[in-house]
């Protein structure tokens, strides 16, 4: 079920009610499992049983991890989960990328072989959920958190319906606290989740389906190059899209839960108004970049293993990253970039604070391994031309290669990606024109209506923003945005991130 | 929840409740009718019917012009059978035919609608391509879309404003009279109450369309810019071969479940038809079509009952021409076929315009055999 459909809403509507019913808490809880369950199945209902697998072993291995005190038996407990939950997304997720790559190598080495193409369809949310999983095992493993004792709790965590299909995704600390005792949406919770669900629904149905997706696919998807101004514009109107789709998404997401009384973590945080590609991981996906920091990066060594395991350790992160969000080169290339900049930014910055001023002392403190994975290569000052050249400038320079990486992310294949990429800079001659007056100033008008958003909103808070704000022009902008919602009335079509 | 948040709320509420009766009041008085959104799901829920087809009650693909053209109360009047309507605007038919030969459960009567241009548009052509988008999303109409669905239905049954084609925020813009980029193609834009669509995706002339003379003219514009009038020549040789097997091979598969398929050409007119003759001659197209797959046809042209009708706009029926050129077909059809369709010896016409009387065997017969 997706959050902009009319099914959606009767959904919710009658959640909502049942919630907020004198029913025992218990009872409550068994309620939003049910409704969770429900939610996903209508997807496909096989797929539940891949949810409950999940569930169940993470529940039972985990407490026998947190039981065990000998080392070997312990690390078995992790890698019976491990294998579990790696292995269920590799084979729904990466069988037929595995094998075609297998089969592409023999060829190479002169070897016949063909196998037929696995016909799988990818269970929704599959990375989602399998993060979740995996989480709270190494968490425990790690004895960083207790085991729950719930069964329903933890059930409850893994499948609460607003985060299951596309996130944020949530740590056994965000969610599991908030099980264990009665909870019911405050009045203002109930007011502000369901001004983020407005907002959410908003910027998915209007911005990202409404009016740019059009352009998007239009310039992505024709087979031949097209003229410069059409391929920035198909890259912008993406770069917008996704952001408005993806962001769309967490906000309904974290807006549903907080009707119910239930708090989710941020998961994005004005990207385009980033001041290079460390803050731009600190705004994009945030769960996703933190998750990657604790259960991969860290683990790996991180920075503390000298400068050049570092840039390594980064480069595996963000390859892995990439890989992530879908089984193909592309989505390697798209993580492989970010890695690049990423070491780039930490090179400069490195090479920046030795050159002109030591590091300040909180740079230094042994807690900062503490810090976020692609925040640590920027454990640095900031640069020091970054005044003269103007923050603005150094979003417009972080944005234009963000939007190079989207061409990757979004292109079908390699020779779509190049053939924009040229296009972008001028370097095919005879590119053809492709957008009309009107998608241009779509694009146009949104993309620069994003931007001027991100950069006056990157150092505060839409809460504290709605706070300041007039009621009348808060109620007014409100139903703008509902008004707008009802015009453009696309209903029912998936949300990007699903697919990964 | 604090004052102000609880305010902002209740306004957010009551302006958009205004406008949305407001705009709904408005567009009933513009004079548009409820008019289904002709979607996916749409589409969907009647794919699923196709496995209790028969020659009374056949599945109908091809194009726009078998959606106007022919009429399915009538169709349904006649022979007791709710025909199943999976006819795609501006799409070849040969993706779906596939479909229906590849699907092992379907052995039902196809009945195909050829408009030349379209139906013998080259393999991965934009017109295949939609065919193939929709045919893709099919089975993965899930059971969240079909409750959707459902509750989008009854809704759209009651409220004017919700059409997707004409009264959203992308219609309204794309509408906006700004001048086009050299060398961009921009879509004409159809007037607004050309036609609307009922649930049974029956695709309707409206009453003001037919009133309207400037809304004709302003349609035939439509065609010309889309080139419907140049007859530019189709595709030919090997290609062409190639394509007919195709669909040979289609309608070989279903026969070989007990199915049945016929071909039909709708009528066309003026300017539209003309260049159609030029573009697609006959012999090369129509009549090898039908030899070349084994496969029964009515041409409009051949038929005294089918012929003559006046296309408004060159290319769809009026609903009431639709009606009387369904009652014509019924019994071409079984002349054609030698299949049993209608419940009784069916009502046929002389001509368009012309009363509606009992089948004469005179106006059956083929004009050019």
């Amino acid at each position: 079920m997706v959050f902009n459909s009319y099914s959606f809403v009767l959904f919710f509507a009658v959640l909502l009610v049942l919630h907020n019913l004198p029913l025992p808490w218990k009872v409550k809880k068994i309620n939003l499992l049910l409704a969770s369950y429900l939610f996903y199945a209508v997807w496909n209902p096989p797929f539940v049983l891949l949810l409950w697998l999940a569930t169940a072993v993470d529940f039972y291995v985990a407490r026998l991890i947190a039981r065990e005190e000998r080392p070997v038996p312990r690390k078995l407990l992790l890698v019976i989960s491990l294998v579990m939950n790696l292995g269920l997304i590799s084979f729904f997720k990466y069988g037929g990328f595995l094998l075609e790559n297998f089969t592409a190598l023999l060829g190479a080495g002169g070897i016949a072989f063909h196998a037929a193409k696995p016909d799988l369809i990818l269970p929704v949310g599959i990375s989602f959920y399998t993060f979740v999983t995996l989480s709270y095992t190494l968490d425990v493993y790690r004895r960083q958190a207790p085991p729950e004792k719930s069964f329903l709790n933890f059930a409850l965590f893994v499948t609460f319906f607003p985060h299951l299909v596309a996130g944020p995704i949530v740590r056994p600390a965000d969610l599991i606290p908030q099980f264990q005792a009665p909870r019911r949406a405050t009045g203002e919770q109930l007011g502000w989740g369901l001004f983020l669900l407005s907002l959410g629904l908003f910027m998915k149905v209007t911005l990202a389906d409404g009016l740019l997706a059009p352009a998007a696919d239009a310039v992505f998807g024709v087979p031949f190059p097209v003229a410069p101004l059409d391929a920035w514009a198909g890259v912008l109107a993406f770069s917008g899209q996704i952001f408005c789709d993806f962001a769309g998404y967490s906000t309904c997401a974290i807006g549903v839960a907080l009707c119910l009384g239930f708090v989710l973590p941020d998961n994005f945080r004005y990207p385009y108004a980033a001041l290079g590609f460390s803050d731009f991981w600190r705004r994009w996906h945030i769960t996703l970049s933190t998750w990657l920091r604790d259960y991969l990066y860290i683990p790996l060594g991180g920075n503390r293993r000298g400068s050049a395991r570092a840039y390594l350790n980064l480069m595996i992160t963000m390859l892995l990253g990439g890989l992530w969000h879908g089984a193909s080169w592309t989505f390697v290339v798209w993580g492989a970039l970010h890695g690049t900049f990423l070491c780039a930014e930490r090179g400069v910055r490195g090479w920046a604070s030795r050159r002109w001023q030591p590091l300040p002392a909180h740079e230094t403190a042994p807690d900062a391994s503490l810090a976020p994975v692609v925040y640590r290569a920027s454990l640095a000052p900031p640069l020091p031309g970054a005044r003269t050249l103007g923050r603005l400038g150094l979003v417009l320079l972080t944005l234009l290669l963000v939007n190079v990486t989207w061409v990757f992310f979004r292109a079908a294949d390699f020779g779509a990606a190049a053939r924009l990429l040229l296009a972008m800079f001028g370097l095919i001659p005879d590119g053809k024109p492709l957008l009309t007056t009107v998608d241009l100033l779509k694009v146009g008008g949104l993309t620069v209506g994003i931007l001027a958003a991100h950069w006056l909103m990157r150092d505060t808070s839409l809460r504290q923003v709605a706070a300041r704000t007039p009621w009348w022009l808060l109620g007014a902008g409100w139903a703008a945005m509902l008004v707008l919602l009802v015009l453009t009335q696309k209903s029912s079509s998936s949300f990007i991130y699903f697919q990964f | 929840m604090s004052p102000s948040l609880l305010k902002a709320g209740l306004l957010a509420a009551t302006l958009t409740a205004a406008f949305v009766v407001g705009w709904e009041l408005h567009w009933r008085g513009q004079g548009f009718p409820i008019s289904y959104n002709d979607d996916e799901s749409l589409w969907a829920s009647k794919r699923r019917l196709v496995y209790n087809t028969s020659p009374a009650g056949p599945v109908l693909i091809g194009a726009s012009r078998i959606k106007f053209d022919l009429d399915q109360p009538t169709w349904r009047r006649l022979t007791g059978r709710q025909p199943v309507q999976l006819a795609l605007v501006g799409t070849s038919p040969r993706p779906v035919l596939a479909n229906l030969a590849n699907d092992p459960r379907f052995h039902g009567t196809v009945v195909v609608d050829v408009v030349e241009g379209i139906f013998f548009s080259p393999t991965g052509s934009r017109q295949e391509k939609r065919a193939l988008d929709r045919l893709k999303a099919y089975p993965k109409w899930s059971l969240a879309q079909q409750l959707s669905f459902r509750l989008d239905r009854a809704l759209e049954s009651k409220l004017v404003f919700l059409d997707e084609d004409r009264l959203t925020l992308d219609a309204f813009l794309n509408n906006l009279a700004l001048p086009s980029r050299p060398g961009v193609f921009m879509m004409p834009l159809f007037p607004p109450k050309f036609a609307f669509n009922d649930f049974d995706r029956q695709t309707r002339i409206s009453a003001a369309f037919v009133a309207d003379t400037a809304m004709q003219h302003r349609m035939q514009s439509v065609w010309t810019r889309l080139g419907s009038t140049s007859g530019k020549h189709g595709d030919g040789g090997d290609t062409l071969t190639a394509l007919i097997q195709s669909v040979k091979q289609s309608v070989d598969r279903i026969r070989a479940r007990g199915g049945r398929v016929v071909f039909v050409r709708c009528p066309s007119d003026g300017p539209f038809w003309a260049a159609e003759q030029r573009g697609y001659p006959r012999a090369q197209y129509w009549d090898r079509l039908l030899a070349d797959t084994h496969t029964p046809g009515v041409h409009f042209a051949d038929y005294p009952a089918l012929a003559g009708f006046r296309c408004l706009e060159w290319s769809h029926l009026t609903p009431a021409d639709a009606a009387t050129f369904t009652a014509a077909l019924i019994p071409v059809l079984e002349q054609q076929t030698g299949w049993r369709i209608a419940t009784h010896p069916v009502a046929a016409r002389g001509g368009p315009g012309c009363p509606v009387r009992t089948a004469a065997p005179a106006a059956l017969l083929p004009l050019n055999h």
